[in-house]
Order: C-alpha cells, then sequence, then structure tokens
C-alpha cells in the first residue's frame, strides 16, 4: 500500500483540498448534498477517459484522440440502439470491443509504424470527428433507449453510479500501475525505452497496449456521454482530450513519461471540476472560466517544477530550511 | 616552468550543501604551463570544486586569486572572460548541429551586419581541429560521430576560446589508447604555450604519466596539497581511499574447458567483418581494440540489435539465432551498455524496479508482481553487492556511478544470465567501485557465469581476462592467453594496421 499512496499523491490531493476549501468558503452552495453528488456526477466521464491518457502519457506518449472517438462512439453506439434494433445490453459490450480496437489501430500505427503519438492521435482527431458525421447525415440521434439514462444518472444507496465507476475503474487502474508486471514496464518504456529494449521488455507491445486501454476508457466515457443526454452526437467530447490531458498533468504526471501516480489524475480532475463549480456556482461566463482553467494547468506545473525555490524562499520567510530545497541541492551535488 | 605567481589560487574554498560540508578550506595553486591532477574517489568533492572554479556556484567562503587579485566567479560567463574553461564529464554539445557550430557554440563569429560569418565558422573550427591533430571535417553532424569524437570536438571548444585555463573532468573516460595519446600530445602543446590544466581522472596510469603536481581530495578536504605527493599510483591510491586497498586486480581463474558459446564468422551490416571465438564456461575473454575497431559491433550482433549478416552463433552446442533483444535474454545472454546513462538505467526506479527489469516475467504470476520477492532480492543484493542502502529508497539518480554500474550488472545477476556481456563496466567510477566490479566479475565465473569484457583500460584487460580477442575493423584476428601479452603487445597488436585499411574503415 506504502506504493500506491506515495508521495506523488500528496501535492496532487493537497492542492485539491485548498481548491476545495477556498470554494467552500466562498460559495454557500458548494458543500450542500446536491452539489457533491453532482460534482461526482460532473468529473466522471473526463476523469475515466484520463485513466487511459494517463497511462499513455506514463509511456512519454500523448492521446489526443480520446475527444473524437466519443463523439465516434456516441454515434455509432446511437445508429446500434436507433437504427439497428441492437438491444442495449449487446450494444455497450460492443461499443468497448470498438473502443478497444480503434485504440489498438492507433496504437499499431504508433509502435510498430514508427509514427509518433502526437501525430497519429492529431490525425485521429481530426479524422473520427468527420467519421461521426458520416452518421445519419451529420445530425444528432436523440432518445436512444430508455434505459440508458439510469446508467448515468441512477443511484445506489442515495450515491451516484458514477462514483462508484470512479472507484472500480481507479481502483483497477491502480492496482494495474503498482502491482502488475504491466504497469512496471509502462512505467520502464517511459522511464527509459533504450534500455527497456535492452533488458528484454517488448516496447512497442507495451505501448500498444496502452492505446488500448486508452481506446477501451474513452469508450466507458463514451457511453457516459450517450446515457447523459441519452443521444449521439457528432459534437460531443469537444476538448475533452485536452481536459483529459490536463487532468493528468494537474495531477503531477510528467510528460517525459516515467513518473506520476495514477490516482493522482483523479485529484487533478476534481481540482479542475471543483473549481468549474465553484466559478459556476458563482454565474461565471464560460469565458472566464477557461481563463481560469488555463492558469490553473499553468499553476500546477509551475509549483511543482518551483517546488525546490518555493520551499527555499518558504524556508528563508520562515527562518528555517525545509527539506525539500535540502533534496534539490544534493541532487546537483 | 616558473614558481612565480600562481595563474589562479583557490585559498580556503568552502561549500556546504544541506547535510554535507562538500568542500572543507580547499586551496590550490595553479602554475602556468602545468597540469595539475585533481584526484580523489567519487564524493570526495572534486565536482563540487570544479562546479566553484567554473562559475556555476559560488563557494560559501573562501578567495579566489587570479594573477594575485581577487576576483569573483559570479557565473559561467565571468569564467569564460577571465580565461576559464570547463569540459565536463556530460557532455555539452548539441548532437544536431555541425562540428563546427559546436565548437563556436554562443561566440559564433560574426560578420559586419551582425550575421554569422559561416565561412569564418568552417576556417577557424578547421584550423582547431587541425591544431588538434583531429581529423574530423567541421561541417559533420556531431551526434553522428563516435563518443570518443563528441570528446575531442568538446575539448576543441576550450581550444577554440584560447583559454588560459582548462578544467578537464574525466576528459578520456570514452576515449581509447590512441585517442588518450592524442589528447596527451594536445595538452603538453598546451601546457608548453603557458596553459594551465586542472585534470581530473579515474584512470591513474594516465595520471602517472601526464600530470606534474597532484592535490588529492577526500571527504571535501585536501589530504596531499600541490608538490607534496610523489605522483606514484599506489601512493596516490592510498591517500585517495584512505587506507591500503591491496590487490587492485583481485583476478580469480575460473575458466574451464566446457564451451557455452562459439561464433563462426559473425558479421553484420554495422561493421562487424568477421568474428569467431569460443567462449568457456567460467572464463572471462576480453575483447581488445581501439575504440571503433568494432568491439561494441560485436557485442550488439550477439546480443540480437543488430542482424548478422552471415555466420553462425552457437550456445551450449546448439545453432541459435537472436532477431532481437529479447531472444538473446531468453536464451540466457546479458548485456551491460557502455553507456550505462542512456541505455542502462531506469532514472524514473529505486534499485527494485532496476534490478528486476530483465525479470518481470519469472517474477509476476498471471501479471501481478511479486513486490514481496521483489524486495527480498533487492535488499540482499544490495547487501551482498555493498550497494549504498540509500538505494533501496531513492531512485537511481542520486546514486554514484559506481552503485549504478552495481545496479545494472545485479540485474542480470537476479535474472541468473548465464552469459553476460560488459561493455566498459568500469568507466567513470572511481577505484573503490573498479574494485567491487572486478570481484563481481570473479564471484559471476566462480558461479559458472561466463563473461565478455569489453574494455579501454588495458590494464585491466590484461588482468581480469583469461583470454583475449584481438579486434581490428570488425574482425577477430587472433585470441591469445592474457598471460601472454604485456600492456604493450595489446597496444601493438590493436592498433596494427596498414594506412590503407584504416582509410576503408573510416571512408
Amino acid at each position: 500500500m506504502k506504493r500506491i499512496f506515495d508521495t506523488q499523491l500528496i501535492g496532487p490531493f493537497a492542492a485539491m483540498v485548498i481548491v476545495a476549501l477556498i470554494v467552500a468558503l466562498t460559495t454557500e452552495r458548494f458543500l450542500n448534498p446536491g452539489n457533491l453528488s453532482n460534482l461526482s456526477l460532473q468529473v466522471s466521464i473526463v476523469a475515466l477517459i484520463a485513466i487511459g491518457s494517463t497511462m499513455v502519457i506514463f509511456t512519454a506518449g500523448i492521446d489526443l484522440s480520446s475527444g473524437s472517438m466519443v463523439a465516434l462512439l456516441t454515434m455509432i453506439l446511437a445508429q446500434m440502439l436507433k437504427f439497428m434494433g441492437i438491444p442495449l445490453m449487446l450494444a455497450l459490450p460492443m461499443i468497448l470491443i470498438v473502443g478497444g480496437l480503434l485504440g489498438l489501430f492507433i496504437g499499431l500505427i504508433t509502435a510498430y509504424g514508427r509514427i509518433p503519438s502526437f501525430i497519429t492521435t492529431l490525425a485521429a482527431l481530426i479524422a473520427f470527428r468527420g467519421l461521426a458525421l458520416t452518421f445519419n447525415n451529420g445530425s444528432p440521434i436523440f432518445s436512444l433507449d430508455p434505459a440508458l439514462e439510469p446508467i448515468f444518472y441512477g443511484k445506489l444507496a442515495g450515491i451516484p453510479l458514477p462514483f462508484f465507476y470512479l472507484v472500480f475503474f481507479y481502483g483497477l487502474a491502480a492496482f494495474v500501475m503498482n502491482f502488475t508486471k504491466l504497469g512496471r514496464e509502462i512505467y520502464a518504456v517511459g522511464g527509459n525505452p533504450a534500455a527497456a529494449v535492452l533488458t528484454g521488455i517488448n516496447v512497442r507491445k507495451v505501448q500498444t497496449t496502452t492505446f488500448v486501454i486508452a481506446g477501451f476508457m474513452t469508450a466507458v466515457g463514451a457511453i457516459l456521454m450517450s446515457a447523459r443526454l441519452n443521444s449521439g452526437s457528432p459534437n460531443y467530447g469537444q476538448t475533452l482530450e485536452l481536459q483529459a490531458i490536463a487532468a493528468a498533468v494537474v495531477g503531477g504526471a510528467s510528460l517525459a513519461g516515467g513518473r506520476g501516480n495514477i490516482l493522482a489524475t483523479l485529484m487533478g480532475a476534481m481540482t479542475i471540476v471543483i473549481v468549474q463549480n465553484g466559478l459556476n456556482l458563482n454565474a461565471a461566463p464560460s469565458s472566464v472560466q477557461n481563463i481560469v482553467l488555463g492558469l490553473i494547468i499553468l499553476l500546477a506545473v509551475g509549483i511543482d517544477m518551483w517546488r525546490a525555490e518555493i520551499s527555499a524562499l518558504m524556508g528563508r520567510i520562515f527562518g528555517r530550511s525545509s527539506s525539500g530545497s535540502a533534496q534539490k541541492v544534493k541532487k546537483g551535488a | 616552468m616558473t614558481t612565480a605567481t600562481p595563474l589562479w589560487e583557490f585559498v580556503d574554498i568552502s561549500k556546504a550543501y544541506p547535510g554535507v560540508l562538500a568542500n572543507d578550506k580547499v586551496r590550490i595553486k595553479l602554475l602556468p604551463g602545468s597540469i595539475h591532477g585533481l584526484l580523489g574517489e567519487n564524493g570526495c568533492g572534486k565536482s563540487t570544486m570544479i562546479k566553484t572554479l567554473s562559475g556555476v556556484q559560488q563557494p560559501d567562503s573562501g578567495q579566489i586569486l587570479h594573477n594575485g587579485q581577487p576576483v569573483t566567479i559570479s557565473d559561467p560567463q565571468v569564467a569564460r572572460d577571465h580565461g576559464i574553461a570547463t569540459v565536463f564529464q556530460e557532455f555539452s554539445i548539441v548532437p544536431t548541429l555541425s562540428v563546427g557550430e559546436n565548437i563556436f557554440l554562443g561566440n559564433m563569429p560574426r560578420s559586419r551586419f551582425g550575421v554569422i560569418d559561416w565561412a569564418k565558422v568552417h576556417s577557424e573550427a578547421a584550423r582547431v581541429l587541425a591544431e588538434m591533430d583531429v581529423d574530423v571535417s567541421p561541417d559533420a553532424i556531431t551526434g553522428t560521430l563516435s563518443v570518443g569524437e563528441q570528446q575531442l570536438v568538446e575539448i576543441a571548444k576550450a581550444v577554440a576560446m584560447d583559454a588560459r585555463m582548462i578544467i578537464l573532468d574525466e576528459p578520456t573516460a570514452a576515449l581509447g589508447e590512441d585517442e588518450i595519446e592524442r589528447l596527451h600530445q594536445l595538452l603538453r602543446n598546451m601546457r608548453s604555450r603557458g596553459t594551465s590544466i586542472l585534470y581530473v581522472s579515474h584512470r591513474l596510469d594516465e595520471v602517472e604519466r601526464i600530470v606534474d603536481e597532484v592535490t588529492i581530495l577526500r571527504g571535501g578536504k585536501v589530504v596531499r596539497a600541490s608538490g607534496e605527493t610523489e605522483i606514484n599510483v599506489s601512493e596516490i591510491i592510498s591517500a585517495m581511499v584512505g587506507e591500503d586497498i591491496g590487490e587492485h586486480y583481485p583476478k580469480e581463474q575460473n575458466a574451464t574447458a566446457e564451451v557455452v558459446m562459439e561464433a563462426h564468422g559473425l558479421a553484420t551490416a554495422s561493421g562487424v567483418t568477421d568474428a569467431s571465438f569460443a567462449l568457456h564456461r567460467g572464463e572471462v575473454l576480453g575483447l581488445g581494440g581501439v575504440l571503433g575497431s568494432g568491439r561494441t559491433e560485436i557485442a550488439r550482433a550477439l546480443f540480437g540489435t543488430d542482424e548478422l549478416s552471415a555466420g553462425q552463433l552457437i550456445l551450449n552446442g546448439k545453432p541459435v539465432r537472436f532477431r532481437r533483444e529479447m531472444d538473446a535474454i531468453r536464451a540466457g545472454l546479458a548485456l551491460v551498455p557502455e553507456n550505462r546513462k542512456y541505455d542502462g538505467l531506469f532514472f524514473n526506479f529505486r534499485a527494485s524496479g532496476n534490478i528486476t527489469a530483465a525479470s518481470l516475467g519469472g517474477l509476476s504470476r498471471l501479471g501481478v508482481l511479486n513486490l514481496k520477492a521483489e524486495e527480498q532480492a533487492t535488499h540482499d543484493l544490495i547487501r551482498d553487492l555493498e550497494i549504498s542502502t540509500q538505494a533501496e529508497e531513492k531512485t537511481v539518480n542520486f546514486l554514484s556511478g559506481g552503485n549504478q554500474q552495481k545496479i545494472v550488472i545485479a540485474r542480470w545477476l537476479f535474472s541468473d544470465s548465464d552469459i553476460l556481456i560488459l561493455d566498459e563496466p568500469t568507466q567513470g567510477i572511481d577505484i573503490g567501485a573498479k574494485i567491487a566490479v572486478y570481484k563481481l566479475i570473479n564471484k559471476l565465473t566462480r558461479a559458472g557465469k561466463s563473461i565478455i569484457l569489453i574494455s579501454s583500460d588495458h590494464d585491466e584487460l590484461l588482468a581480469m581476462s583469461d583470454r583475449i580477442a584481438i579486434v581490428q575493423h570488425g574482425a577477430i584476428t587472433r585470441t591469445v592467453e592474457a598471460s601472454d601479452l604485456t600492456h604493450d603487445d595489446l597496444v601493438r597488436a590493436s592498433a596494427d594496421t596498414t594506412e590503407t585499411n584504416l582509410e576503408e574503415v573510416f571512408a
């Protein structure tokens, strides 16, 4: 357990708590039970997709395709339910498989075609959105299935179901990253791909696997998106891929690969959503929300990069040297 | 050489890091036209001293005198303005730029209109390289050169700025014997022109050859000051380590008659032309030859990195063909690469992740790792190999080079490989750590493992190998008992070549 709840979690957790405190102190309605359960709904889609995005980032890759893939998958799901008469219980697993296959496709081209993931997923970002428009003449499809909505809005013991999805998938992801061969290989590939090859790790297979996971988790997100709005639309999921990456980055994942904690991504997503929620409750326009989101990303990474300087400054202000600065200086010795 | 005013004098320089007094009143006098060796084990404060002298950091106390006048070296630019050039152990060249651009990086000759004067970059770079007797085109892309040539480009930067004082930190770590000789000649030329040179090296044999004076540091303090110590290897070692270290090369004879691997006429597109040898159980087979002779390429061919274009590899009597590294590792081979920083270590892992990286399959069941077994095995290996216990808690970037190298070797101990290829295993690590690596080689051969040792340190290669295969131009020309060879034989044998052959190889 020591491994999962390591020091990499403290920063993102503290950031989340501080942000929550600030919002709670300035916004009356924030702590209403209704609002809090609303938070888990709001965070669920981006946080679930961010599991895959984070694993790709751990291998030093990037996944820009998830937002468009959500749109494409909601359209395929809508097509299946509305026009092809496929029952929901069959359509859902099929969507998960399609998501995994799309991820596999991207992963194979990236790893075996030796094309940087930034390029392959940028191409997918553009192409999937186009592909989504080929369904139903590019129009959204509404009123899919009455049984779809409870997947998102349903509750168990008064707690919204998406909360349980988050617990389940983040639990699974934390297990994979910390206790399995695959998790270790993901960190190894991101940490030093050349050394990974020389130690017999199948680097390409590991890279491909992370994209399959990313595709699968995007499909989970797409199902929740369809359930939330009981519809499919080629316009869904715009900039969702960037929000997922932002969650990973605010959670402290290094875009250079090899470093980060998957649970911190959940904290990162929560931090972002709490800020958005606070601004919403105070009726801030969406323009302001975007500006604030941009600043949060900058601040989160900045605090991480300048940690040594900040703690040295704190030490000077409060008249004692802190352990953070000691570590940084020793490293340079 | 004059005994007049020192060019530079560093008086009572102290520098503390939290928890460590890295430099404790260090005094060094640098005379013009003198090569001054700064020696000591890893962690003795050499790097700290170099950083202070080159303006990378400020001392906590102490005085720096230039021609007798106190000065402050507030940043690296000030150091350059004072004529101090530093060639750091870690290269500071830009691999995608040309040799000429690297030599004048940050100091490009400009024409009247402020535009870079490319003709001058080319001609000046060519002049510097010719002066250094380095056969590299100023237009070559630096990243495509061999490590040794890149090191020479690094030194060319210092030569180009007409430095009056040059600090060289482990300049020969990546160089072959003839390149070292060329560098030494260059340093002697600079010395005769009055340049003051501060020379940091772990290769004590070469220190003996080139250095005029030594200062030895231990635990941040000067234990032998300039001129105090005779330049004599065994005395230097005992001053550095602070105790008698005993046998420098503790070689054990563990070779048996049983052949574990045979290579017949191996060739690759990467430059192996004809490599044949037999490796016995418990044997250390040394590959001798100059840098660029194809030793590393033979290792790559054996390990499945480079595809064989001809020849046959036989393992335990059975023909094998490795299409990639994974196949070789499954068959019981291991490679400790020349460049542990770039190809060997996972800096995001602690010792445990690094040690088990090649054995994750065996350590897991249905894909789930046995973390308890991992911690236990890591703990045992850290104890057995005398690796710093910090490695259990900290990521390996916090460890010294010697500890890092032991961890890379520990990886293959843990994976229980039968044949280990060690490419420059003691490069850039201090004496104590080197001896630990030699003991590790003994431990491995005693357990019936076989080792292919590649080393540019001829003394080490002669002392630690049972037999030595001479490599020239990608071919193994002959294999001889190590005890039948002397240092000079090895130098001559590996350099024995005709002009035309050389041109073919470097064309």
